[in-house]
Parts: C-alpha cells; structure tokens; sequence
C-alpha cells in the first residue's frame, strides 16, 4: 500500500471517529467519559491557572518588581527562595482579597448558600464565552445555578462535570436574563448580541430610562434570584415607531481578570425558565 | 513512538491553551498551540502522526472546551491532511511555503469550527467573527509559525536521530 493511500485510509478513519464522536456526544452518550478524563485535566489546569495569574500579578506591579529586584541585589544568595516566597505570598495575598470581597458579599446575603470556586481556564474557542470553575458535581454544583462575584452577575453553570464546571457569561449570544432597572418600574430582557454588545430589550416605550441606571436581576422566571447587579446601562434607543425602547449595558464583571467566583448553590433555576 | 509522544504533548498543550494562552489575545483571536504543534510536525514529514496529533489535541481542546466533541478533532484532522496531501515537501520547500501552510490550516480550523457551531443553531456575527478573531487569531498563528517549525524539527531530530553510516 502507497504511503499515499494509508495517509488517506488513516484520515477516513479518523474522521469516522471524529464523525461518531460528535453524534455520540450530542446525544449524551460520552458523558461519563467526559466527566472521567476532566478529572485529571481540571486539576493540572488548576494548577497552571494559579501560577499564571501569580505571574501575571507579578508583572503587572513594576513598584513591587523594583523593589524586589533590590531586595534580590542585597540578597543575593537568597535569591532563588525569596523570589519564590514572594511569588506564593503575592498570590496568596490576591487570593484573599479576592475571597475576602466574596466573603463580604456572601455575609450580606445569609439567605443564599454558595460556593466559592477558582477560575481554571478560558474557552480555547474564541467564539463561545464561557470559563471554566474547579468546582463540580462533588460540591453540589448542578446545572443552571447562577455565577457571581461581589460585583455582579458572572453567568450560569451550564455544564458540569464531577470536578469541573463550565460557567456560560452573560457576554454569550445564547445567554438571557430577565432584568430590572434600580429605581424605575421597567424591565427588560438582557441578551448579549454576536457582534459584543449587551442589550436590554422588551423595555416599555413609557419607562423613563436613564443612561447610568443601575441594572439588576429581576427574578421573573424563576432563572435568576432577584435583585443580584448585573450592570449600568450606557445608552438608550427610544423610536417612535418601535413597540419597545433598547438599552445597552456595561456589564459589572470583568470577564477578564475573574479569579475567583461564587456559585449560588442554593438556587435552582426554573425547568422552563433555563432558555427565557 | 511519534504517536506515543502526541498524547501527552497534545494533552499538554491543551491544558496551557486554555489557561495560559487565553490571556494572550489580539482582539479576541489568540494562538492555536495545537495547530502550530500539528502542523509543524506535518512539514517535518511525518504526516500519519501529524493526523493522529491533529486528532488527539482536537478531543483534548473539545474537552476543556465548549465545543462538541469531534468538531476540532475534525479540523485538525483535515489541517494535517492538507499539509501532507501533497507529495515531496510541498509546503516544506520554502519558510513562505511553510506560513503558506499555517494559514491554509488555519482557514480549515476556523472554517470547521465555525460550521460546526452553525450546525448547533449557535447565533454567530460572521463578519465580527471574521474581523475580531478569525483574522487575529490567524496573524497570531502565522508569528509563531516559523519558531513552531524550528521546534517540530528539533523535537524531530530528538526523537528520531538520522542514522549515520559511517
């Protein structure tokens, strides 16, 4: 056989599999296969996760950098282990403020049970907005429970695993949330657009609505608790001709620097309400 | 031992794209290890392990991903058959050839991925996609190209030493 045609005899073959994975794994079937690889690759990404982030801190703080670079000068025999104490205090210090912001978030609210859970990876493709947690099934983490941070709304669990979880953003296009405007009778629905934006939509043409107004969850339908911030809205659009005004929101969270989140572990979201 | 190798260097490489190279972008397009990975060990020649590399980085990138399962096997795949169909160093011949060949897959990664994702019914803005990520993800790809040839070579001459006569 040609070396021609076993290349192709190899990438048939690979496609076919490639083929059956795909339908087998719309259909549900390779889940627990899923859920058994993850296991080892949500700890190792967790790992990497935190020395990235520790690293990212230390590059992003020259005041510190020079300092520690003297600090290296006059000791230079302890080099290597002052820069590696320095390293893990940095990190340790970052998470605590960051835990210590949550803590203080979650004690405002005892009714609500949650889980805080480390930001362990991105989606690698640049098309869907999701992140993935270090938290799973094995912590009472199920489907549909809300994300958020001491600022706001992050998102909602839409996959998880039994170590790992997948957050879906608020800036994902298949991504909505019924909302309310702080201090204003209108509402609206929130639904991040393909091309970036986030728009509050369905609002009635009557509602006074005020570039600034502070945007929260509404608590109808029962997919989101009430009165969580999701955002400020930036601009409105008000036709005439149109049934409903168009509000666009500068969300709370910045889906970049997450570290750490919170999962509301004692809401469950509405069967129908899921896709509102 | 090329497709032993592929396993755990794709598995790797999964885990760093998806943490680490996630805070590296250009707009919203950012690197694709894999594929500069696979590609790169398409042009030194030995394309079955470049497929069979392509097909397990694809699965690894799935998993941690949103991505059903198979779409980026299926991409990377096809990648690593455009880079070795053509007989006798094709893309290899030249350093144009071999960003040539980046590019050329990485139309086919972004392509498949995009049409897997419209085959979901996922509401996707074509033309930002096509400015905001496609287009600088592919830039991304073709500054690493050259370094990720020079690297698949050098793991190459690692792995397996030319054997010498003498």
């Amino acid at each position: 056989m040609s070396q021609l045609s076993s290349r192709a005899l190899l990438a048939t073959a690979l496609l076919l599999l490639a083929a059956a994975l795909f339908i087998l794994n719309l259909g549900g079937y390779l889940d627990p296969a899923q859920d058994f690889l993850l296991r080892p690759f949500s700890a190792t990404q967790q790992w990497v996760s935190r020395r990235v982030f520790a690293l990212r801190d230390l590059l992003s703080s020259p005041a510190d950098v020079s300092a520690l670079q003297q600090r290296v000068a006059e000791l230079e025999a302890e080099r290597a282990r002052l820069e590696e104490e320095i390293i893990a205090l940095r990190e340790q210090a970052a998470e605590a403020e960051v835990l210590s912001a949550l803590l203080g978030y979650a004690r405002q609210r005892p009714e609500r049970g949650y889980q805080a859970a480390p930001v362990i990876g991105r989606d690698p493709s640049a098309f869907l907005q999701s992140i993935s947690i270090g938290v799973g099934s094995d912590r009472g983490i199920r489907f549909g429970m809300p994300v958020v941070t001491d600022r706001g709304l992050v998102g909602r669990i839409f996959e998880v695993n039994a170590t790992s979880a997948r957050v879906q953003l608020l800036a994902d296009p298949e991504f909505s949330v019924n909302v309310k405007l702080l201090g204003s009778p209108a509402e609206g629905v929130l639904a991040a657009q393909p091309n970036g934006e986030l728009w509050i939509e369905l609002i009635d043409q009557d509602a006074a609505v005020e570039p600034g107004a502070l945007v929260l969850t509404s608590g109808l339908g029962g997919g989101f608790p009430a009165d969580i911030p999701v955002g400020q809205v930036i601009s409105v659009r008000r036709r005439d001709f149109e049934l409903f005004q168009r509000a666009t929101l500068q969300p709370a969270v910045d889906f970049e620097g997450l570290e750490v989140v919170l999962v509301i572990t004692s809401f469950f979201p509405q069967p129908a309400s899921t896709t509102p | 031992m090329g497709y032993l190798v592929g396993i755990p260097f794709m598995a790797g490489l999964a885990v760093l794209q998806a943490s680490a190279l996630s805070h590296l972008r250009l707009l919203e397009g950012r690197p694709d290890l894999i594929l500069l990975a696979v590609v790169g060990w398409a042009l030194t020649g030995r394309g079955q392990e470049a497929m069979f590399w392509g097909f397990a980085g694809g699965l690894f990138l799935d998993l941690v991903s949103g991505m059903p399962l198979g779409v980026t096997s299926t991409a990377l795949v096809l990648a690593a058959l455009a880079v070795t169909a053509s007989e006798g160093r094709f893309w290899g011949a030249h350093p144009l050839m071999q960003l040539a060949a980046v590019l050329a897959a990485s139309g086919i990664l972004y392509g498949v991925g995009l049409l897997g994702l419209l085959i979901l019914g996922r509401d996707l803005d074509l033309l930002r996609g096509l400015g905001s990520v496609v287009l600088p993800g592919t830039f991304l790809n073709l500054l690493l190209a050259l370094p990720a040839v020079q690297l698949s070579e050098s793991l190459q001459t690692f792995l397996f030493p030319p054997r010498v006569s003498v």
